[in-house]
């Protein structure tokens, strides 16, 4: 497939993918409640970063492909779009077309236990169904897969020209550890620059640092709201929301501080009125649960509300929604880059408990189970996280200590047909049974 | 498994070889001796030689199950690590004094967590491997072999001078060479040694002191020389992939009629194929450019593809081999994406290449040979 075909062929993906957003959000709106208003909101934002991207491929103008862990606050202040090249499986795996496409990746012969997120990218690479951006940052963590990924890109014969940085995570998470990737997000605007021809200005870098502070002040007070008995918000808006629009769109933009305005407002109302997210859907809850993963988004309408409406039980939260606040010193342009270097390196979900050792995974169920008041931890177990699978007796042991049941599943976020979702909904059911949660 | 060579040394080496412990760590600790093990051929043994401890490869092999294990790894985590940790928790390990772990996979990785929080070995660090081979990554595993050089000074209590470290250098690099000299005659029409026959020897090298592995490994040399040759195979093979220490593997491969001629896995050529640089001033400096761009590299390191695939074609090259045989862990991410790669690459220059995936303690003989077979056919009627 020639550079021509793959433009055109990737672009009417890209905007078939922008038209069952803009379909989600023609369905949004006729969700009467705060809520409904939020999903909208988000939709829009996100329709908006979709049409950007179309314009500059449709244009001719420089775009990039990244990730939300590289800092999307340099990207916003260098005003260079972006898209996230596992944005099928992490943000619209709902899509109608998703389980022709992992189908499609398992006739490349890839196999089946490679990260599902990892599998369908390279499909779509392979396949010319991916948009060919001007330079692409990669990911060389938190996973074996990511890396592999983006190798198979180097590999392309479309993509083998498309200029690529990624930064090198290091394993470790001590001052040095930080200051070396702080060099490597330095490292990676010289290539930016280079290769895109916009320029990085620290007194706009400040302006998004700031604006961005903004936003993760407003995200740390919505987490204090969701401590409340019951939580103002279950699966259905928080977290995934919160990690999207302030990651994957519009880091460091006052629309994004405004979104989380809205989701404070709309929680504490709930929270001063004692109501949860049960009151307005007709149940109580009774099992205030921490799912430790990303939300099952390849089925997510199809078992989580039954978890609420079956058992009762709230996601208070999740390790999306889970995002310790780092503040970015804004003094300078070295202090802006070694914070957002702590912040993507320490604090950015899924990097932060699998980018290094065991403990960052047992830290996090230590602090949630205390602070958010859990009953019990989920670790679904998805098919790709392997160093999270070989880490489910040291959960299990913290869990023990902390006195709350664990249950590890063993399934695959994006595609049901790994594990049924009835043989999910038995195991939670069992689950719930047996350690007398019911 | 039934061998044509009469050597004693080779006698050593399979004794070393089939079990975790060994006579050699037996003597060793006899006379004071600390032993330390260590993960993945990332890890700078030099270190431990130049500190005068006996750098021991950490393997699975013996193990029969995963009983003990199983609660700290699930059913999507490869068969190596968790075999390896159960043979630790069975007590197989115990004449260990320290453990020297790498985030050289997902897998591997969290064997770190597991250990210290499930065995009492007194020093347990981790090292901290970058993704890419450029010159800011050679700068920071040059500052992670100091930290560890720093902290095995400091347990050990020994003193790990530039000197010290440039005579092990030297060492292993004396040991590198002999290694090259035995693949040397795999390249023969004749070859004296079989696949099977040559791993023992390659792991055996990870398993006892450099220095009486030196010496058994020249007496070995000089056995070697005096062998007939075997022409007896249908087709020559090369293994490409990871961690591969079990013998077994390459005899099934053999006795289908297909001779494993060379490889590039983490016991075989990536080990040895290239010196460490003694022409630098700093010896550190010269294990961590050795250690992250010098030496063949694994899918493990990111943006090195060409050069993994180059060193494929031209080791198939050098030793005139008929199809490539890419052998790979079960759930290993890296080599599944390595292996469709070098696929597309091999098919381009018409080299005939079979993907097999295994588990850790080898299984399933009959399909692996089954696949073989086909494969050998396969190469063969390509020739006609």
């Amino acid at each position: 497939m020639d550079v021509q075909a793959v433009k055109t062929q990737s672009l009417a993906r890209y905007k078939e993918e922008r038209d069952w957003f803009a379909l989600l959000a023609e369905a949004a709106k006729q969700m009467p409640t705060s809520e409904g208003e939020l999903q909208v909101k988000l939709l829009e934002i996100l329709l908006d970063s979709k049409q950007t991207v179309v314009d500059c491929v449709e244009n001719d103008k420089p775009f990039i492909g990244g990730y939300f862990c590289n800092a999307p606050e340099l990207f916003h202040a260098m005003d260079l779009p972006w898209f996230m090249l596992m944005e099928t499986p992490f943000l619209a795996a709902s899509a109608p077309y998703l389980l022709n496409d992992i189908e499609g990746a398992e006739e490349m012969g890839m196999g089946t236990d490679l990260c599902t997120a990892i599998r369908l990218p390279i499909y779509y690479i392979e396949n010319g169904l991916m948009p060919v951006p001007t330079a692409l940052l990669g990911l060389l963590y938190p996973c074996d897969g990511a890396p592999m990924l983006h190798q198979v890109i180097e590999h392309n014969k479309v993509w083998k020209d498309v200029p690529i940085y990624a930064c090198d995570p290091p394993y470790t998470s001590d001052e040095r550890a930080v200051q070396y990737f702080a060099e490597e997000l330095s490292r990676m605007v010289e290539f930016l620059e280079k290769h895109t021809g916009k320029t990085l200005d620290v007194d706009r870098l400040k302006q998004v640092c700031e604006e961005s502070n903004r936003t993760y002040s407003l995200w740390q007070d919505y987490n204090e709201l969701r401590r409340s008995v019951p939580s103002p918000h279950g699966w259905a808006i928080g977290g995934a929301q919160a990690f999207a629009i302030s990651q994957c769109f519009v880091a460091g933009d006052p629309r994004c501080s405004a979104w989380f305005e809205q989701l404070c407002k709309c929680a504490e109302e709930r929270v001063a009125a004692g109501k949860g997210a049960s009151d307005q859907e007709g149940w109580k809850e009774k099992i205030r649960l921490f799912w430790f993963d990303i939300m099952p988004y390849g089925w997510i309408f199809e078992y989580m509300p039954w978890l609420e409406s079956e058992w009762g039980a709230t996601i208070v939260m999740d390790m999306f929604g889970n995002f310790p606040y780092t503040l970015i010193d804004t003094s300078s342009r070295e202090t802006m880059l070694h914070d957002l270097a702590k912040r993507n390196l320490l604090d950015a979900p899924m990097i932060r408990q699998a980018r290094g050792t065991a403990e960052n995974f047992s830290n996090d169920i230590r602090r949630i189970v205390t602070d958010y008041k859990i009953d019990c931890v989920i670790w679904p177990g998805h098919m790709g996280h392997k160093d999270g699978s070989a880490t489910i007796g040291i959960m299990r042991d913290t869990c023990r200590e902390l006195g709350v049941p664990f249950l590890h599943i063993g399934l695959d976020l994006f595609d049901k047909r790994y594990t049924s979702i009835d043989e999910v909904k038995d195991k939670t059911s069992d689950f719930f049974r047996g350690m007398g949660l019911a | 498994m039934e061998t044509r060579i009469d050597s004693e040394a080779f006698d050593r080496f399979r004794e070393v070889t089939s079990s975790i412990g060994n006579s050699e760590i037996e003597a060793w600790k006899q006379a004071g001796g600390k032993v330390v093990g260590y993960f993945c051929s990332t890890v700078p043994e030099e270190l431990f030689t130049a500190a005068g401890l006996y750098p021991f490869r950490m393997r699975g092999t013996g193990s029969t199950s995963t009983e003990l294990s199983d609660g700290c790894f699930s059913n999507i985590n490869c068969s190596y690590p968790r075999h390896t940790m159960n043979q630790a928790l069975l007590g197989e390990y115990d004449f260990l004094d320290g453990l020297v772990c790498i985030n050289s996979c997902d897998h591997v990785r969290r064997i770190y967590d597991n250990w210290t929080v499930r065995l009492d070995t007194p020093f347990v660090k981790v090292m901290s491997l970058p993704r890419k081979i450029g010159p800011p990554q050679i700068d920071w595993y040059y500052e992670e072999i100091n930290l560890l050089r720093s902290d095995i000074q400091e347990h050990f209590g020994v003193e790990i001078t530039d000197e010290d470290l440039w005579k092990a250098i030297k060492l292993h690099n004396e040991v590198r060479a002999l290694q090259k000299k035995v693949y040397e005659y795999r390249k023969l029409d004749a070859p004296p040694i079989s696949g099977a026959e040559a791993l023992p020897v390659m792991v055996a090298g990870t398993a006892m002191p450099k220095e009486r592995y030196k010496i058994l490994l020249q007496q070995f040399l000089g056995d070697l020389e005096k062998l007939e040759g075997s022409s007896d195979y249908r087709v020559r093979l090369m293994i490409v992939g990871g961690e591969l220490d079990d013998p077994e593997f390459m005899q099934v491969i053999e006795e289908q009629g297909g001779l494993v001629v060379t490889d590039s896995t983490c016991f075989g050529t990536r080990l040895m194929w290239r010196p460490i640089d003694e022409s630098v001033a700093d010896p550190v400096r010269a294990l961590a450019s050795y250690y992250i761009y010098d030496r063949p590299s694994c899918p493990r390191m990111y943006g090195d593809q060409s050069r993994r695939i180059d060193y494929t074609k031209e080791l198939a090259k050098e030793f005139r081999v008929d199809g490539i045989i890419g052998e790979r862990l079960i759930f290993c991410d890296q080599w599944l994406v390595e292996h469709y790669m070098t696929n597309a690459d091999l098919k381009e220059d018409g080299i005939p290449f079979l993907q097999l995936d295994r588990e850790y303690i080898l299984s399933g003989k009959g399909q692996l040979r089954t696949r073989v077979q086909a494969f050998i056919e396969t190469i063969e009627g390509m020739r006609s």
